[in-house]
């Protein structure tokens, strides 16, 4: 017979390594039309990260996000970075780029200023102007700032920055310090069916709500919150890489079970209202984490659905069953 | 909608064969430039058109908050996207690489000579032709060709780079090495014990350590209302990732090597070859690009020396991709662990104090473990308010297949115990599981179990808004 069953599990997640240095640094240049091309020593491995740095570079300086070049990866011509680890890029690159934009912006206030007969602390940048604070009708483009500072002037507008995020060496015999600067947190909410006849586990919904700060891209932090539960599903019911005299036995996609579009759930992927001060316009992370509750709350839903606790993962059908019939037996 | 796309592309391109191969100048129709396909020559070509527009949201201010689509995400579905094994370069040739059977042995001899004779073979190589032949993060515990000792089934011997791949594959078979097998140990909780076979011999395998002490755990307990125990263990598992580990080393003439590869991880991947290859690190160009999953696995150099050596070697570009059997073998997994909760509680459902002991099987070599073994430690009590604590962990070499970086750094592995702890604990208290975190939870300013001041913490919320979403209450049995 199926059962359904629900299990909930929350979590917390560090940003960035553990106490050692992770630094990013990132270059931001200005083109003359107002463009701008961010350079990047990290990796996109498909997370999306590029995209996120690139509105951060251009939120940074007033501009849309498609006029954001990026340039990754290439250690002849992209500034140092600690890389795609350790759910840092939106975080630690992210806080560089803005300093990195914070640089190039100020060289194009420095230009406007005469233009616009004001000090350039009295300028701030927005919708592709460099405009007056308090008096948002007086402005230049930043294609016009950016044209006169460079070709007029002969001071491009290039800027370079770094970051590390701040941390307090651990107590060897305690462990007590301060080893990240900031933490997400998640819940996630697991529905499944099990059959009590042959062990199966169904999952057939998970809630997910993460924290990551101030979303930069709520689009692709869904992404991650989707991806991450798929993974979370195969740790949770499938997957193990098995070894028999040191040898494993299933080093292929055939024998290695893992998740399919078919196996994953119905899924409601949302981020609370949230803002770390410490982080790019508020954001944090949201890499590692989607991944961390999942299997926590497909085991509490197994133990709701037939009342029998799974110490030990993968949950696969021969163990579920093994303990519903032990407890039959008991 | 896609389809119909489609149907019009294809019909389309009947149009403009018939008009370019069929029909006499006179009687062609002009083609309308806006429906023009374009026909891009890759192995299968593929037709569209590339001047689609520019989707609305990115070009909106301000940036951040939009839900801006990604620059790479045309060029995947486009199918331009350019993995590394995409890439082809004039007298590129194709390395593999040999493997151990044995978990752990002393390599006595490898003779390469066969191979050498075989069939479109330009060269071979092994460890002890390697400048550095050691890496690693933490400890550089890892030889990137084992010459002296294999610690586990799936570290490389040798090396061979031919015209093809099957060339290079037919060629490992010609490879005669001779091992003497040395005593195993593939269980952490065996391995943890004094007269255990060494991985590492003579070091001891319990290689990283970490203890976590706040107030006073043992009174703690005695004077809870109920205290709780249970073990929890976790699985090896892969990243798995849709692209397997896949580089390109060219040296030049100059002597400068240029390297394209699916690392993570540039800035650290350069330092790594410039030790491994002993090499100042302005000799190297390491260029990563659009990674196809990455999920902690590529953290760290793998064949990219090995690449590079058969690459000077040669004077040829010289490629190596991981065949899946390659990427479960011989790339990292996540650390299995093993997991002692003990945990008093008042009858209220608060924590007194909790006593945590983790062992992770470090695999053959340290890799990212001690990160693992850290970031599990800490966060191993969970994101509760917990005033007395005691956590121990500690990793430990078995000649299974190396642990490294995967997605949670551990988290996941305490996650599954702490969680499932908290709802035994619940159902024993008869207090709703989601009432129990909501009791226990850290809130702005709570202190953590290194005592750093929390801040713009939201589990409270997150939990509330996905018992909401769920319908948590509604759902009560």
């Amino acid at each position: 017979m199926k059962k359904r069953g629900r299990g909930i599990a929350c979590m917390w997640y560090p940003i960035g390594f553990t106490v050692a240095a992770n630094p990013s640094a990132a270059t931001v240049k200005i083109n003359t039309d107002g463009t701008a091309t961010l350079l990047t020593g990290t990796v996109e491995t498909g997370q999306g990260a590029l995209t996120v740095l690139g509105q951060i570079a251009a939120e940074t300086l007033g501009i849309a996000t498609d006029d954001v070049h990026v340039v990754s990866a290439d250690t002849d011509a992209t500034p140092m970075d600690t890389g795609a680890i350790a759910s840092r890029t939106t975080y630690v690159t992210g806080n560089a780029i803005i300093k990195a934009a914070e640089q190039a912006r100020e060289i194009l206030f420095e230009a406007a200023a005469p233009m616009l007969s004001v000090k350039p602390e009295q300028l701030e940048a927005h919708d592709r102007k460099i405009q007056v604070i308090g008096f948002p009708q007086q402005y230049k483009t930043i294609g016009e700032v950016a044209h006169h500072s460079e070709i007029v002037i002969g001071r491009p507008a290039i800027g370079s920055g770094s970051y590390n995020p701040p941390t307090v060496e651990m107590d060897p015999e305690t462990g007590q310090g301060k080893p990240f600067s900031t933490y997400v947190y998640a819940t996630q909410i697991a529905d499944v069916e099990v059959d009590d006849e042959t062990g199966e586990v169904e999952v057939l919904r998970i809630v997910a709500i993460h924290d990551c700060g101030t979303p930069i891209n709520p689009m692709l932090v869904e992404g991650q919150i989707q991806g991450g539960i798929s993974m979370g599903i195969g740790f949770a019911l499938q997957e193990e890489i098995l070894f028999k005299d040191g040898k494993q036995v299933n080093p292929n996609l055939t024998n290695y079970i893992m998740p399919t579009s078919l196996d994953m759930p119905e899924l409601e992927v949302d981020m609370v209202d949230n803002y770390d001060p410490t982080g790019p316009f508020g954001a944090k992370g949201a890499g590692e984490p989607t991944a961390v509750p999942t299997a926590a709350a497909i085991m509490n839903a197994i133990y709701d659905a037939v009342g029998v606790r799974i110490t030990s993962l993968p949950a696969t059908s021969e163990k579920v069953l093994s303990a519903i019939l032990e407890q039959k037996a008991a | 909608m896609a389809t119909k796309t489609k149907e019009v592309l294809e019909s389309k391109v009947k149009d403009s064969e018939i008009e370019d191969l069929t029909a006499p100048d006179s009687l062609k129709v002009p083609a309308k430039p806006a429906l023009k396909p374009v026909v891009v020559p890759v192995d299968k070509p593929v037709v569209y058109p590339l001047d689609l527009p520019e989707s609305e949201i990115r070009l909106r201010t301000p940036a951040v908050g939009q839900r801006a689509s990604r620059p790479d995400g045309r060029l995947h579905g486009l199918g331009q996207t350019q993995y590394i094994d995409d890439m082809t370069f004039p007298h590129m040739i194709f390395a593999k690489i040999l493997r151990s059977e044995h978990a752990h042995a002393k390599i006595l001899s490898i003779d390469t000579s066969e191979a050498e004779a075989m069939p479109g073979v330009l060269a071979t190589l092994t460890g002890s032709e390697i400048p550095v032949n050691s890496f690693g993060p933490t400890l550089q515990d890892q030889p990137v060709l084992a010459n002296e000792i294999v610690r586990h089934a799936g570290d490389g011997v040798a090396a061979v780079a031919a015209l093809t791949e099957q060339q290079a594959s037919d060629a490992l078979t010609k490879i005669k090495v001779k091992y003497k097998p040395l005593p195993t140990v593939f269980d952490p909780l065996e391995a943890i014990k004094d007269d255990a076979p060494k991985v590492h011999a003579p070091r001891s395998n319990i290689y990283a350590s970490k203890i976590i002490k706040k107030g006073d755990v043992e009174k703690a307990l005695k004077e809870s209302d109920q205290v709780f125990h249970k073990q929890f263990k976790t699985q090896m598992v892969e990243h798995v990732p849709l692209e397997p580990h896949s580089s390109v080393a060219m040296w030049d003439a100059n002597g400068r090597v240029t390297i394209y590869s699916s690392l993570g991880r540039i800035t650290l991947g350069r330092d790594d070859l410039a030790r491994t290859l002993g090499k100042p690190m302005n000799k190297i160009r390491l260029v990563g690009t659009i990674v196809g999953g990455n999920f902690g696995g590529k953290n760290e150099i793998t064949t990219e020396p090995i690449l590079a050596m058969l690459s000077k070697k040669t004077g040829r570009p010289v490629k190596g991709t991981f065949t899946r059997g390659d990427e479960f073998i011989s790339s990292t997994t996540r650390h299995p662990f093993v997991m002692d909760y003990t945990t008093g509680v008042k009858k209220d459902g608060q924590i007194l104090g909790r006593k945590i002991r983790l062992v992770l099987d470090g695999g053959s070599y340290c890799s990212w473990t001690s990160t693992t073994l850290g970031k599990g430690g800490i966060l191993a009590a969970g994101p509760y308010n917990i005033a007395n604590l005691l956590v121990e962990a500690h990793a430990v070499y078995t000649n299974k297949t190396t642990t490294g970086a995967m997605r949670g750094f551990g988290a996941p592995q305490v996650c599954f115990a702490y969680e499932s702890h908290m709802d035994d604990m619940a159902h024993a208290l008869g207090i709703d599981p989601l009432e129990m975190r909501l009791r226990n939870a850290f809130t702005e300013g709570s202190v953590s179990p290194t005592g750093q001041l929390l801040q713009s913490v939201a589990i409270k919320e997150s939990l509330q808004q996905a018992a909401e979403r769920f319908g948590w209450k509604e759902s009560a049995k």
